[in-house]
């Protein structure tokens, strides 16, 4: 276990060497740094705080970090679910969030070069005035893309494009020494020894720090349509998923929820969108599907032998939203059905497993089954398309300790069953510092160790982001 | 019709307790000018009941001849009513030009009474001149969400009318009424009046925001994050006096209600002074703001578009400038 | 109750750009899209139908042949019939020579359907010229009454009861049929369309109604020669000059900065 140093007068004067002016010390660090979304997972402050320009800078800092022993703990917009930005040892937290230049378009090549701090909104938006799409779709917009790089988020567009992974080029990187280097380069083919650059996506900040990324674009689609597909029941509606493939339908995106999520979401909002009822029988669940291709003629057969199998398959009816604020509407409660329910709850934690598409309906019932011998809420939606479920386990009546117990207990029984279905136990969000105990748990005591000793290699001292995905403190 | 006169009319609407609407009086100094330049009277023309506070107010700012109606089915504002009045006193009376105040009853009755007359209309005009080749009101107003701005005339068809936006004129200096009063009697059978008011429901369901009567909007936009992202907001409103407005990503994110909007879709204001905070200034929303009298943007990119109708621009962090200015306003309040 | 929508197809105005070169507006591939408050309007009359299932809805919309797709798509979500009013002879129309050859049109599609309309619903005003005059100036020429700035509409035996936005609250308004209203942006959009509707949105007739079909129509008065307004110039407005740009160091000292020019300019 390592052991670090506190940061001193010393150490701040040779960080305002590097960034003067803008070394923020003690209280007057922003407390949003101490904490992700998650605040279950402990908030902690820094003893410093450095809102970052360049790749210089990080490196300087950085630098003075590993020769003094001091942690350095990485943080974007914050909008983590796993307390993986938290800085559980003190120490300095590095803010990209100013970093966040859309540096160069290579339309020949079809990529951009991004600063870490750039919006997953603004490059989305930037990117469609050039007639270009970046894929990756995570429900949070205004997270960072280096957050997403670091996490490999994935999102609801998953199921077509994949995740953010499948779009990573290249990066420059500052490793724990304080070195600068790059990873990768944008051709679309490599067979050139170990992917550093792959282990960096979803290292979650433990490896290096990237301070420049080339991501990969794709001619933007020039038709969408979305279905929404009430069903009576949930069972009805998570069975149907499979079929959608078996069919060969390829959709861009699959999601699924419950009325009750839906409520909250639209609550929240204030404006409802969904049909709660269909010629008089109430819809428990639902499925939002999109389809995207290169025009509407394309797209209209489609649509048609899609909603024709899933009113075979018990959907109480189809509808169809076809052009930009219907497009827009049918996905804002979609967008929002974290924020519906951190309205609602005052305790809050949540999982983001994932297990093959047909085990779904076996999984869901199983978590069904076990849910009623717990006191807290349980509450989940998922992006139906990839077998990627979040459950969120609520309370606004329990104590905090006996909610962590049961928690803690709930969890354990449902990544093992994801386990036992062939699954993962994050399909995005990570590891983070709240289920590194997890993570141990489902992929053992050998993969635990070769994660231990990549980590070793990069960081022989330990000071990036310690406690998180692969390391106990 | 032709006109039998050269004169300008402006419509000034009263409230219900008989005093003018400010437009009418606004419309009384570019009515001056052209009348002045058509070569006829300046006449203000007052409907309503009990309206004698109306008629002072216009003939003390600059009208020379005052033409009312009043009478009890003419207290509340109704199509019917007010339509036959203005037509029959357009008939009688036979003006070049009418300005009525872009209201909603003005833009209620302005298309009714030119379709009655056959003549042409043009709607929320910003700006009034005579155009110099034909000699008619050259009418200028913005279309496409205001992309565009569009004069237009009204060659062969009399009287020439226009709605005015409110708050584009200041109003004339009050002086002596100098004006011929003239009561005109017509009055308009109940059983015409085929609209009712069933019920004034003066509490809606969400909360009213008056922004179109706001001496001074702080607007915040997507910059402001969240729904809690607008505490700072709403605290240097209050401070201020002011109301808070909300460009159209900051409604459509849910983080305040749509009564807060402020652009195209939402209203058209026209304050004093107008704050913007995290509103980087999309082409609807400059469109609903940008005839404020004095405009601050508060924004961290400086590539904004809303610095560009800034008066003041700050480049930086709302949450850092914006207690700091409620702390200043407050401190200088004591 | 039979209702009547009249519906516009219009550029997606929020999609607009100024060319920053040339000065002029970019009207190059922005999405045509059923004018918003129109939507509203046609919306009004569905939840009218929910209520009331034999209510038919009629939408007519005037404008070039690629109005059909603002059509198809009101069939889909709630309308049972289209009519397109399209000739080279009404381009160019004011809003006074439009209402006149709607009013010619909507007794035309009365005669095709058999039947009169109880209500005539119009959105409050196309977001591309924006000037909310066609609704009254048709009513006038129907000797229609009129209720403009309507939020909601429900069938009260006879009489819309119709829920208008005042300046200083709402009203609840009676009306007697046949009657012609005007709506503004209520608390709801309109419905999706669903897949059925969809499909036989897309097969659907349109019916065009041209001047061949319109006899009464007096030429005089439709078109750009039937317009007493004319358009003598449009420009892109001017912008503002460069104001004042404060950036101090921190947050606070550019807060003090502008409170102090607001203060010398009588501001606040």
């Amino acid at each position: 276990m390592a052991t670090y140093n506190p940061v001193t007068p010393e150490i701040i004067a040779q960080l305002e060497q590097v960034v003067p002016g803008r070394v923020v010390v003690g209280q007057d660090v922003n407390p949003d740094y101490a904490r992700d979304e998650m605040p279950i997972y402990g908030v902690k402050m820094p003893e410093v705080a450095i809102d970052v320009l360049t790749t210089e800078e990080v490196a300087g800092i950085v630098k003075i970090c590993y020769d003094n022993n001091i942690p350095v703990t990485t943080r974007g917009a914050g909008t983590g679910l796993v307390g993986g930005c938290t800085p559980v040892c003190g120490g300095v937290v590095l803010c990209t969030m100013r970093m966040n230049k859309i540096l160069n378009y290579d339309l020949e090549n079809f990529a951009v070069t991004v600063q870490p701090g750039v919006l997953l909104q603004q490059l989305a938006d930037d990117a469609l005035t050039h007639g270009c799409l970046y894929p990756p779709d995570p429900g949070e917009k205004m997270a960072t893309l280096g957050g997403n790089v670091a996490t490999n988020a994935g999102g609801m567009r998953a199921v077509k494009y994949g995740a953010t992974r499948d779009y990573v080029r290249a990066m420059t990187v500052v490793l724990p020494t304080g070195e600068i280097t790059h990873f990768g380069s944008t051709v679309s083919k490599t067979s050139s020894g170990y992917s550093l650059t792959n282990l960096m996506v979803g290292s979650e900040g433990t490896l290096g720090i990237i301070t420049e990324m080339t991501l990969k674009l794709i001619p933007a689609p020039k038709a969408t349509v979305s279905l929404i597909v009430p069903f009576e029941d949930l069972d009805a509606c998570i069975s149907t998923v499979p079929k959608v493939f078996m069919h060969h339908f390829k959709p861009q995106a699959v999601e699924f929820f419950e009325k009750e999520i839906l409520v909250s979401s639209e609550e929240y909002l204030g404006k409802q969108v969904f049909p709660r009822q269909i010629e008089g029988v109430e819809a428990g669940a639902y499925l939002l599907l999109t389809f995207d291709g290169e025009s509407m003629d394309e797209l209209d057969p489609i649509v048609e032998s899609a909603a024709e199998m899933l009113v075979e398959e018990g959907a109480l009816d189809v509808l169809i939203a076809d052009t930009p604020p219907k497009l827009k509407d049918a996905w804002a409660a979609r967008s929002s059905f974290l924020e519906g329910i951190e309205e609602q709850t005052k305790l809050l934690d949540e999982c983001d497993v994932v297990v093959p598409v047909n085990k779904i309906a076996p999984y869901v019932a199983f978590v069904n089954e076990i849910k009623g011998k717990y006191d807290f809420e349980v509450k989940y939606f998922g992006h139906a398309g990839d077998g990627n479920l979040h459950i969120y386990e609520c309370s606004n009546t329990m104590e905090e300790g006996e909610f962590r117990k049961q928690v803690d207990e709930f969890l354990s029984a449902i990544y093992q069953k994801a386990m036992e279905l062939g699954g993962q136990i994050s399909g995005e969000h990570g590891i983070g510092y709240g289920k590194v105990k997890y993570l141990a748990e489902a992929v053992g005591p050998v993969n635990m160790a070769l994660m231990q000793g990549i980590k070793k290699v990069f960081d022989p001292k330990m000071i990036l982001n310690p406690g998180k995905v692969c390391c106990t403190l | 019709m032709e006109a039998k006169t050269k004169d300008l009319w402006v419509f000034v609407e009263t409230k219900e307790d008989g005093s003018a609407k400010n437009v009418g009086i606004e419309l009384l100094n570019p009515g001056r000018e052209l009348a002045d330049k058509q070569g006829g009277k300046l006449v203000a023309v007052v409907i309503g009941c009990g309206v004698k506070a109306a008629v002072e107010e216009a003939a003390c700012h600059g009208a020379d001849q005052v033409l009312y109606v009043d009478g009890e089915e003419f207290r509340q504002y109704s199509t019917d009513a007010y339509v036959a009045a203005l037509d029959h006193l357009v008939e009688t009376y036979g003006p070049t030009t009418m300005l009525i105040g872009a209201t909603p009853n003005g833009r209620d009755m302005g298309p009714r009474l030119s379709s009655r007359l056959q003549t042409g209309l043009t709607a929320d005009c910003t700006g009034l001149a005579i155009d110099e080749e034909t000699g008619c009101v050259a009418w200028t107003r913005p279309a496409f969400g205001g992309n565009l701005m569009a004069t237009i005339l009204c060659t062969d068809h009399r009287p020439q009318l226009g709605t005015v936006r409110p708050g584009v004129f200041k109003k004339p200096a009050a002086g002596e009424a100098k004006a011929e009063i003239t009561k005109v009697d017509f009055s308009f059978p109940a059983e015409g009046i085929r609209t009712e008011i069933l019920e004034v429901i003066k509490e809606t369901a969400g909360e009213l925001v008056d922004l179109e009567g706001a001496d001074i909007i702080v607007a915040g936009g997507r910059g402001v994050g969240s729904a809690e992202g607008f505490a700072p907001v709403r605290e240097l409103a209050e401070a201020l006096g002011a109301t808070v407005g909300a460009s159209r990503a900051a409604v459509d994110a849910g983080w305040i209600s749509h009564s807060h909007q402020v652009g195209q879709t939402g209203k058209t204001v026209g304050p004093k002074l107008y704050i913007a905070c995290g509103i980087s200034g999309a082409i609807q929303h400059l469109a609903g703001m940008s005839a404020s009298d004095v405009i601050v943007a508060i924004n961290k990119d400086a590539d904004a578009p809303i610095f560009g109708v800034a008066d003041y621009g700050i480049v930086g962090n709302l949450f850092e400038v914006l207690p700091a200015l409620t702390a200043e306003i407050k401190k200088r309040k004591g | 109750m039979n209702i009547l929508v009249c519906i516009k197809q219009v550029p997606d105005t929020t999609e607009i750009k100024i060319d920053p070169v040339t000065n002029t507006l970019v009207r190059d591939g922005v999405p045509s899209i059923i004018n918003p408050f129109d939507g509203y309007a046609l919306e009004a009359a569905a939840r009218i139908k929910d209520q009331d299932p034999d209510t038919r809805i009629v939408v007519l919309s005037m404008g070039p042949k690629q109005a059909e797709a603002a059509l198809r798509e009101a069939l889909a979500i709630a309308a049972d019939k289209a009519y397109l009013v399209t000739d080279r002879m009404f381009g160019g129309s004011d809003t006074l020579a439009t209402s006149y050859i709607l009013y010619n049109a909507i007794s035309k599609v009365e005669e095709l359907e058999g039947l009169k309309f109880d209500a005539i619903f119009c959105g409050k005003q196309a977001i591309d010229g924006d000037t909310a005059q066609v609704g009254p100036e048709l009513a006038e020429l129907l000797n229609y009454p009129q209720v403009t700035y309507a939020l909601e509409a429900t069938n009260a035996d006879g009489t819309l009861h119709i829920l208008k936005e005042g300046e200083d609250g709402n009203y609840l308004i009676g009306v007697k049929t046949p009657c012609l209203i005007t709506f503004t942006k209520p608390s709801f959009d309109p419905r999706f369309p669903t897949i059925k509707r969809k499909m036989a949105a897309r097969k659907a007739v349109i019916e065009n109604l041209t001047s061949a079909e319109l006899p009464n129509i007096d030429p005089a008065r439709a078109g750009l020669k039937g317009s007493p307004t004319k358009v003598k110039k449009t420009f892109v407005p001017p912008r503002k000059e460069a104001g004042v740009v404060i950036k101090e160091e921190t947050g606070e000292e550019s807060a003090q900065k502008l409170f102090t020019l607001l203060s010398e300019a009588h501001v606040i």
